[in-house]
């Protein structure tokens, strides 16, 4: 009481101050995290996180515990549900060894699960607790803790009221050593706060809350900063997903748009499409190639693949078709070799199967993709195949974001779009992307006579001149070649 | 079942058999000294020279309370005879806890 009055006072006598003090942080281990908390948890301070069974709660706080442990600032979980070794067990099929940090006295597990068959007689405190965990901080110099399932420690209590009591008790107790903690609830799912612990939200000083929900037959993790005292941050929500390493939060950051401007113009494989294109494709812009089935979409794509490695550019190949066997022997048909060139490693494929996660998780593996793989072009076949991701929502998202990371790194992005026919103008330009593309390219066969007619168009090509007219080929055993008229 | 016919037993004879107690408080807190006097209370009364109470101090003997899985004070542990009873809080309700430490058949 009396610490917060003088605090109040503090306040009163000096004023509006002028000068911003920038509230001292704790990073939390995630980057995408520490993005949307404006640097991470407020250090010193009480955050309450809250969330579903099995929204992802207890996770996000032992990541942010082990990387203080890691970091230098040692840290305390209390588990009020789960025992030390189940926690300990967990955290090992992550890669986290919880043994080690434990040894090195920057972790300390305490089981503080009730017993099922205590008999409540009469009033009682958590001071037993608070007394092992005094000792644990001074003799650790703890500065995190990790309250897991603080609601279980609640009802024990048979009134609101003393509940209540209980809990601001622990929070001041939190307060007064200079802890920065984590107190995880569980709430009921559809229901964001519960009125029974709606006070803790008042309490807390940063409170977030995370949730698990399914669109469309496909899970969704999403995350939400409800409020925090004293600093900006991120105000959606924001979809993370938890694997093999922990939480991954991909929060979209950027709100300009800080495209880099197009590179020089590269050949795209074939000396005929560069005359038609006006010397190649711009380097760092988007490419869309579009057209129906077997109308030579992912050859065409092939072709300049090939032509970036060999030049010694990295190619990302994203396939959502085929997978890269059969994508490398089905290619070998135009007399495109890409083996030796994903040997060497110029060229990664990856495939993934649209409906087998979701957009967030996608999106994730494709950046993470893009950040180990560093290449100069990717592709990405098939746009049309994305919309399995979900809906046409899901895959306009996830174009989008891939499309805007790109153009920040100055990465050039082709997307390949199949489309039934060709009248449609929407259908070709595929899912509302085209606006942002810089070159559009269409593909037709043609049914004359007996046989079919391959077509080749420009339909866009942004700040550069092109040929404006359909082009013939053929596809032989050499590439695609052009039919002079 | 099992249950009932120990707890018929141990009705027929009470007091034969010495209650080992341990008592976790927080030092002099109020909770806690009421804890104490109400179970020296209720042994005196009703298993009288048959008990052994152990007051072990959080505050001073913090090493225990991990050991005991102690969370909240004050703790009572019924450690003899089997099976292990726990009560939490001031035992300020008698009836309650010789209800629970299985003392209710003693009519005084």
């Amino acid at each position: 009481m009396a610490k917060s009055k003088r605090r109040a006072q503090g306040r009163d006598a000096g004023g509006p101050q002028k000068r911003r003090k920038e509230l001292p942080k704790v990073s939390t281990g995630i980057a995408g995290l520490d993005l949307v908390l404006g640097g991470g948890l407020p250090a010193g301070r009480v955050t309450l996180l809250s969330g579903g069974p099995g929204s992802g709660k207890s996770i996000i706080g032992l990541q942010c515990l082990l990387h203080g442990a890691d970091a230098g600032q040692p840290g305390i979980l209390v588990m009020f549900e789960e025992r030390a070794a189940a926690i300990r067990q967990n955290a090992s099929s992550r890669g986290w060894d919880l043994a080690r940090l434990e040894k090195k006295n920057k972790l300390y597990l305490m089981d503080a699960r009730l017993d099922p068959e205590a008999v409540i007689s009469g009033e009682f405190s958590i001071k037993g607790l608070l007394a092992i965990l005094d000792q644990r901080i001074k003799a650790m110099r703890a500065k995190l803790i990790l309250v897991d399932a603080a609601d279980a420690l609640l009802h024990l209590y048979d009134s609101p009221l003393r509940e209540r009591r209980e809990l601001y008790a622990l929070h001041e107790w939190l307060l007064d050593r200079g802890l920065t903690a984590i107190l995880t609830v569980k709430t009921v799912p559809q229901e964001e706060a519960p009125s029974r612990y709606a006070f803790m939200d008042f309490m807390a000083d940063c409170v977030i809350h995370v949730d698990q929900r399914v669109t469309a037959q496909i899970t969704t993790r999403r995350l939400r900063v409800i409020k925090y005292r004293g600093s900006g941050y991120g105000r959606n929500e924001y979809p993370f997903l938890i694997d093999e390493n922990g939480i991954n939060i991909i929060p979209i950051t950027s709100n300009v748009l800080q495209h880099r401007a197009p590179g020089p113009k590269m050949s795209s494989g074939q000396a005929w499409l560069d005359e038609v294109l006006a010397g190649g494709y711009k380097s760092g812009t988007s490419i869309l190639i579009a057209g129906t089935a077997g109308a030579g979409k992912t050859t065409l794509a092939c072709v300049f693949t090939r032509a970036a490695c060999l030049r010694g550019e990295r190619v990302l190949y994203l396939n959502f078709e085929e997978s890269a066997e059969s994508m490398v022997s089905n290619m070998l048909s135009p007399g495109i070799t890409l083996q030796p060139l994903i040997k060497t490693g110029t060229l990664v494929v990856q495939s993934y199967l649209p409906e087998a996660m979701g957009v967030e998780e996608h999106l994730f593996h494709a950046l993470k993709d893009l950040d180990e793989f560093q290449p100069r072009h990717v592709v990405v076949d098939a746009i049309s195949a994305c919309k399995r991701m979900g809906s046409d929502q899901a895959a306009f998202d996830y174009l989008m974001r891939i499309l805007n990371v790109c153009k920040e790194r100055g990465i050039t992005c082709i997307y390949i779009n199949q489309t039934a026919g060709l009248d449609i103008v929407e259908e070709i330009s595929g899912i509302g992307v085209s606006s942002i593309i810089d070159t559009i390219i269409l593909l037709r066969n043609l049914p004359i006579g007996g046989s079919v007619v391959r077509q080749l168009i420009v339909m866009k090509s942004r700040g550069s001149k092109h040929s404006e007219q359909f082009h013939e080929f053929r596809i032989t055993d050499r590439g695609m070649d052009p039919v002079k008229a | 079942m099992k249950a009932r016919k120990r707890e018929r037993r141990r009705y027929a004879k009470p007091g034969h058999e010495t209650y080992v107690f341990r008592l976790f408080v927080a030092g002099n807190e109020s909770n806690s000294s009421q804890a104490r006097r109400n179970l020296e209370r209720i042994c005196e009364e009703h298993i009288k020279g048959h008990h052994k109470i152990d007051v072990v101090d959080v505050l001073k003997d913090a090493a225990a309370v991990p050991k005991n899985n102690v969370v909240v004070t004050p703790t009572l542990i019924l450690i003899k005879p089997l099976p292990k009873v726990i009560v939490l809080g001031n035992l300020n309700d008698a009836k309650q806890v010789l209800a629970a430490l299985r003392l209710t058949g003693d009519e005084r």
